[in-house]
């Protein structure tokens, strides 16, 4: 059984129909890259799928339990973690606490709570930055900062809203090593992104989205070039 | 150690001025400050830790300060146990308010909070078959109670004295073990970023609804006391929007989400007002607002905040 079903997920807003039917699955311990132009409705999907926003039909289901109409605690809560596409660490707060809130929701102890961080913090490699404000840290490590967060739910499905988006090549390659170490550890992921080379060579799978609606599926090698992607990106139409 | 010396020294300067001094002007200072302080603290559990910037906390005290006048005057409750029941009628009130206002984020939050203590105090203007409206509410003699063999003189400030000193120091304890505990934590979260601190699980709604009741509950305590202190409330004496934004004052100029912070806010305003008072008579408010403009833009982590960062930075 997949990990995640999502059927005819659609959601408009007015009389704009940002998502329009569209069904994915996530397998158990699968890394599926969610592409599409800017604008097809890439973010709006992970919104949908973690409460922050509410599908005006279809259903997902996780592990077999439908998550929609749950507010984004509890989505989060049944094991679905996020990061998001503009980074919202906790500012003001270190590295630490950052993930010592997140930990918080599985341990009541502070100690506990802490020592869970530190560690997902040296799995991520920030631990030299335990005790930096999260404003301080550079962009590619407030990305992996949120990831750790993320981790600290427990989840049981990793959504990554572009993850290397602004961050240099060397930077790329470490955040390609880190999602699949993730992986292995048993964690199933959902990756948006725009770096094509990354996002081509981690997945297992790629589903497109153009208009709300998937216009591809399958093998990453098979996807770009499937005619229709190609005139998605291009601009052009089907010949 | 050292913080062990600190708590001591604090409460040590909280609890002493009686034993020092039966000065009644000085007494009743040291009761306004200390009322102060209490509703600093009480405004700083949801506003300094969580970030949630009420003006309408005058509500939840003339709830209070009327829940407890009413249940003594009506019903002959003591109002030992009124001024309680004060605290948790507040709790009652906060729990719609809340469900009503946290729907909105930041400014909008705050207007909300403001209309709906508008909206409360019209109410206790105009309801006067439960309030008197705008007459008010007057206690003449307040019941004898027994402290061994002796009772109790009502008609000295001491015993007032120390009741508000316990109710500010049990509000000061509230704060730190809201700084250790896992609300606290939430709290903190939801001030930086309250998108992330629902994806990572925390439910953001529970955690303000809960200790804006806990918050309340101090300022209904503060209200039942007003009340029994000064034996008369009317809706302008404890409803106005001035109440609500002189506790925003006290938790931001003392220092926000900080224990000892609300103590020294409410020390600086009391004694600053009273002398801006006498200086200046009819003027005095222009240069009140003037020092809390200049507090708030060079302090803006407040007094204590300002201070133990220079402590920290020189070590």
């Amino acid at each position: 059984m997949p990990l995640l079903t999502v059927t005819e997920l659609t959601k408009n807003f007015g009389g704009l129909r940002a998502v329009a039917g569209f069904s994915f699955t996530v397998e158990p311990g699968e890394i599926l890259g969610l592409i599409g132009p800017n604008g097809a409705g890439k973010t709006t999907v992970f919104n949908l799928i973690t409460g922050f926003l509410h599908p005006t039909s279809g259903h997902i289901f996780l592990d077999g339990r439908s998550v929609v109409g749950l507010r984004p605690h509890a989505v989060t809560r049944r094991g679905i973690a996020r990061t998001f596409q503009l980074v919202k660490p906790f500012p003001k707060l270190s590295a630490r606490e950052n993930v010592t809130l997140a930990a918080f929701i599985h341990e009541s102890s502070r100690r506990r709570a802490e020592s869970a961080a530190g560690q997902i913090l040296e799995r991520v490699g920030l631990v030299e930055k335990l005790d930096s404000p999260a404003a301080d840290l550079t962009l590619s490590e407030q990305k992996r900062l949120e990831i750790a967060r993320a981790l600290a739910t427990r989840p049981q499905l990793l959504l990554l809203d572009e993850p290397m988006g602004g961050l240099n090549p060397r930077e790329v390659d470490e955040a390609s090593t880190l999602v699949k170490r993730i992986r292995a550890d048993g964690v199933s992921i959902v990756l948006v992104e725009h770096v094509m080379k990354a996002i081509m060579r981690i997945s297992d799978r790629v589903v497109v989205i153009h208009h709300g609606e998937k216009i591809a599926d399958g093998a990453p090698d098979r996807v770009v070039q499937d005619p229709t992607v190609i005139a998605a990106y291009l601009g052009g139409r089907v010949a | 150690m050292t913080r062990a010396a600190a708590v001591a020294v604090v409460l040590l300067l909280m609890l002493a001025p009686p034993l020092v001094t039966s000065n009644q002007f000085l007494l009743h200072l040291g009761i306004t400050v200390l009322l102060w302080t209490l509703l600093g603290a009480s405004w700083n559990l949801l506003g300094g830790f969580g970030g949630q910037v009420s003006f309408g906390h005058a509500t939840f005290f003339g709830v209070g300060a009327y829940a407890t006048m009413i249940l003594y005057l009506r019903l002959g409750l003591a109002p030992w146990y009124g001024m309680v029941l004060g605290g948790v009628a507040a709790v009652a009130v906060s729990l719609p308010i809340g469900l009503i206002c946290f729907r909105l984020r930041g400014p909008y939050f705050s207007l909300s909070t403001l209309a709906v203590a508008e909206i409360v105090r019209l109410i206790a203007l105009n309801w006067e078959a439960l309030t008197n409206g705008p007459v008010g509410l007057l206690i003449t003699t307040l019941p004898r109670v027994a402290l061994g063999a002796r009772a109790i003189n009502w008609e000295s400030k001491v015993p007032f004295y120390y009741i508000i000193a316990a109710l500010a120091v049990l509000a000061m304890a509230a704060t730190w073990w809201l700084s250790r505990a896992r609300l606290g934590a939430y709290l903190l979260a939801i001030r930086e970023d309250e998108d992330a601190a629902e994806a990572v699980g925390i439910d953001t709604v529970r955690a303000k609804v809960l200790t804006l009741a806990l918050s309340a509950f101090f300022t209904g305590l503060a209200g039942g006391f007003y009340g029994l202190y000064f034996r008369y409330v009317d809706p302008d004496a404890v409803f106005p929007i001035a109440l609500s934004v002189e506790m925003v004052f006290i938790a931001v100029v003392g220092g926000l989400a900080t224990v000892i912070g609300p103590v020294i806010g409410a020390v600086f305003l009391t004694t600053i007002g009273e002398l801006f008072r006498e200086r200046f008579l009819v003027g005095h408010l222009i240069f009140y607002g003037l020092f809390m403009m200049l507090a708030i833009r060079f302090l803006p982590e407040g007094i204590w905040g300002g201070a133990r960062r220079v402590w920290t930075g020189r070590r």
